[in-house]
């Protein structure tokens, strides 16, 4: 029962964090200078029109967003259509529906983060296991080289890969979901040619990933390597494997924390990797949403984000306990 | 009759371009059956000697010479990367620290399987269990254990279980590194018995046993090696060594501690003057002549012989110049 305790105390604090994210979800495009439906007239207008036409299509638009209420009421209307997950019409792709514009990216994004973030995380960490269990030429090399993945800033990575592997020795395409004249449909090649778009972006943030990790299970692992519990298993003679494996599974407990920690970088970051390449996903979604004023979109986008980031948290949360059977124990209160 | 003898045992620590002397031309026996106690100070080489003999030194540690003769084979202590095949079935290491010793995230019966998988391969777990708890029911521990994380079990319990595993695989030699050093009076009199029924019960044939605690070894050993500045000053029997040491520094490390034996209560402690030598710089003569109240002219210049008698040997020229003027008459 003390289990159960201790997870609805953590669901009420995630409660209270999720709604302070979503009032701030709100406020913050609205306090972009500039008004949506300015950019939209200019864009579908062009100055061609009188200007009381003009004036009428503003007054149009901005009755038809609800732009014309108060903020407050604005508010209101959010949170009750939120709660019933309706995210209403996009400003900027008038008439179209938000949630379907998300629809449309997210498995994009999902096919791109849920791998570099699964396999970048377990890659990362064995490597800086090894490393610091190895030491000498390895060891160094390691850590050069993931101080230099984690210490550039995503989109750099993304623009040398971008000119290395496409533009300087074209392997891959520069940019996009697929290739032009090509469209989305459930055909090989298609796949085909879905992956080879897929492969950059998916590689600068693999590599990203894997060097943030490593770096840190390093500097966990330096400790474990001389503990005492090391010593005694090596004067058995166990295979170097086990020993890395011992030595894993004890210094990544504090690295699932880092994850949970690093979940909403990592979410903010793969989004510019995914503007460099302009991959159709969420991160170009929200870019473009910024670039027109799109409260709607920018609010689902974040909205989003923050959902996944508070869920991955809580997984962590209890995860961890399941990892480490001394936290287990101290949740039954066995200790 | 020895169950294993080193020879020629030289070590070193490098740091950066300075090499710190810890074990300079060591011999040593075990005799089956019996324990050795080894005992000295800090910094006198005994862990040292501990890690090379159950086959797994240090990473910064260079073993210049020395062979270990155990259970009818030679093995080369400079060759460490053939020590691997040999390490827990041989030799098995009884760490310093029990509390620290075992993994915390792993349940006692998995790491018992690693260790038996780590000497046969084709093991099954549930013929892995069944050995250890077989070797646990005799250290009296429940079946439980197997199951158990080592923060589930007491200060005294994890003690016996790392004793266990590192019995398993039915080791000759079982090196017990400061293995009481952390314990309080009474743990250390269950090991001391935990131990001495090991060796009785044939589950280990020998023991050599590591430890700055005279008075312990008093009690524990069958036989006493005194070592100081990585070198075996003195040997024999533990009850002819604490009733009457041979070599000065073995006398003024007896006199300095309290060995519960008639006679003790009016005995004055004194410490041994001076300090131990620097170890960086080899040393030509012997390394207690500074310290010395009886030293000699030669004894700073040139190395002491070492000296057999009956069940004993020291290296000191005072015995030595004593022996041959008694040969000489």
């Amino acid at each position: 029962m003390a289990l159960l305790r201790h997870i609805l105390s953590k669901l009420g604090w995630y409660a209270a964090a999720f709604a302070a994210a979503l009032a701030l979800n709100f406020f913050l495009p609205r306090l972009l200078p500039g008004n949506p439906v300015d950019t939209l007239i200019g864009q579908a207008l062009r100055g061609h029109a009188s200007s009381e036409t003009k004036q009428r299509v503003y007054e149009t638009y901005v009755a038809e967003f609800g732009l014309d209420q108060g903020l407050w009421s604005q508010f209101l209307t959010y949170i009750g259509k939120t709660l019933q997950g309706d995210f209403g019409t996009s400003f900027s792709r008038y008439p179209a529906e938000v949630a379907t514009m998300i629809g449309d990216a997210l498995p994009w994004t999902i096919a791109l983060q849920l791998p570099a973030v699964l396999l970048g995380w377990i890659i990362g960490n064995l490597v800086g296991a090894v490393a610091a269990y190895r030491r000498g030429g390895f060891d160094r090399s390691v850590y050069l080289s993931s101080l230099f993945l984690t210490a550039a800033p995503y989109y750099c990575l993304a623009v040398l890969l971008l000119y290395g592997l496409a533009v300087a020795l074209p392997l891959f395409p520069t940019g996009g979901g697929w290739s032009f004249g090509n469209s989305p449909e459930w055909s090989a090649m298609f796949a085909v040619d879905a992956v080879s778009h897929w492969f950059l972006p998916f590689l600068s943030l693999l590599l990203v990933f894997i060097g943030g990790q490593a770096i840190g299970m390093r500097s966990m692992a330096v400790y474990e390597v001389d503990a005492d519990y090391v010593r005694f298993a090596e004067s058995f003679g166990l295979p170097d494997r086990k020993i890395v494996g011992y030595i894993f599974r004890n210094g990544m407990l504090p690295q699932i924390t880092g994850l949970a920690l690093a979940i909403g970088t990592l979410v903010g970051g793969a989004l510019l990797t995914e503007i460099v390449f302009s991959y159709p996903g969420i991160g170009t979604l929200l870019y473009d949403a910024i670039l027109n004023k799109d409260y709607p979109v920018i609010q689902a986008v974040t909205l989003l984000v923050l959902i996944v980031v508070l869920v991955a948290n809580f997984l962590v949360d209890v995860l961890y306990g399941l990892i480490d059977p001394r936290i287990r124990a101290a949740e039954r209160g066995e200790r | 009759m020895t169950l294993a003898s080193i020879t020629n045992l030289s070590a070193h620590y490098t740091a950066g371009d300075q090499r710190f002397h810890a074990l300079d031309d060591v011999a040593l026996d075990v005799r089956p059956g019996q324990v050795l106690g080894v005992v000295g100070e800090s910094g006198c080489g005994k862990s040292t000697m501990a890690s090379v003999l159950s086959l797994n030194p240090g990473p910064s540690l260079r073993v210049t010479s020395g062979t270990l003769a155990i259970g009818g084979r030679d093995v080369d202590l400079t060759d460490t990367a053939s020590h691997r095949a040999l390490r827990g079935g041989t030799v098995a290491l009884l760490p310093q620290g029990a509390l620290n010793a075992l993994n915390p995230t792993r349940r006692v019966g998995a790491m018992a399987h690693d260790i038996l998988a780590a000497g046969d391969r084709r093991i099954t777990r549930a013929e892995s269990l069944r050995r250890t708890a077989a070797r646990l029911e005799a250290l009296e521990l429940p079946p439980r254990v197997l199951r158990a994380y080592p923060h589930q079990l007491s200060g005294g319990m994890r003690q016996r279980v790392v004793t266990a595993l590192a019995t398993l695989r039915n080791p000759r030699l079982l090196v017990a590194d400061e293995p009481s050093s952390a314990l309080d009076v009474s743990s250390q009199r269950l090991l001391v018995d935990l131990l001495r029924r090991l060796v009785a019960d044939g589950l280990v044939e020998g023991i050599v046993f590591i430890t700055h605690d005279v008075a312990l070894l008093s009690e524990l050993a069958d036989r006493i090696a005194v070592m100081y500045a990585g070198r075996v000053v003195e040997e024999a029997p533990a009850k002819d060594l604490v009733a009457a040491p041979r070599h000065p520094y073995a006398q003024a490390l007896l006199a300095s501690v309290l060995v519960p034996e008639p006679g003790t209560r009016g005995h004055r402690v004194t410490g041994i003057p001076g300090a131990p030598p620097d170890l960086r710089a080899p040393i030509p003569g012997c390394p207690f002549a500074p310290r010395c109240a009886h030293a000699l002219d030669r004894c700073a210049d040139e190395r002491p012989p070492r000296l057999v008698i009956g069940e004993r040997d020291d290296s000191c020229w005072r015995s030595a110049e004593a022996e041959e003027a008694a040969h000489v008459r």
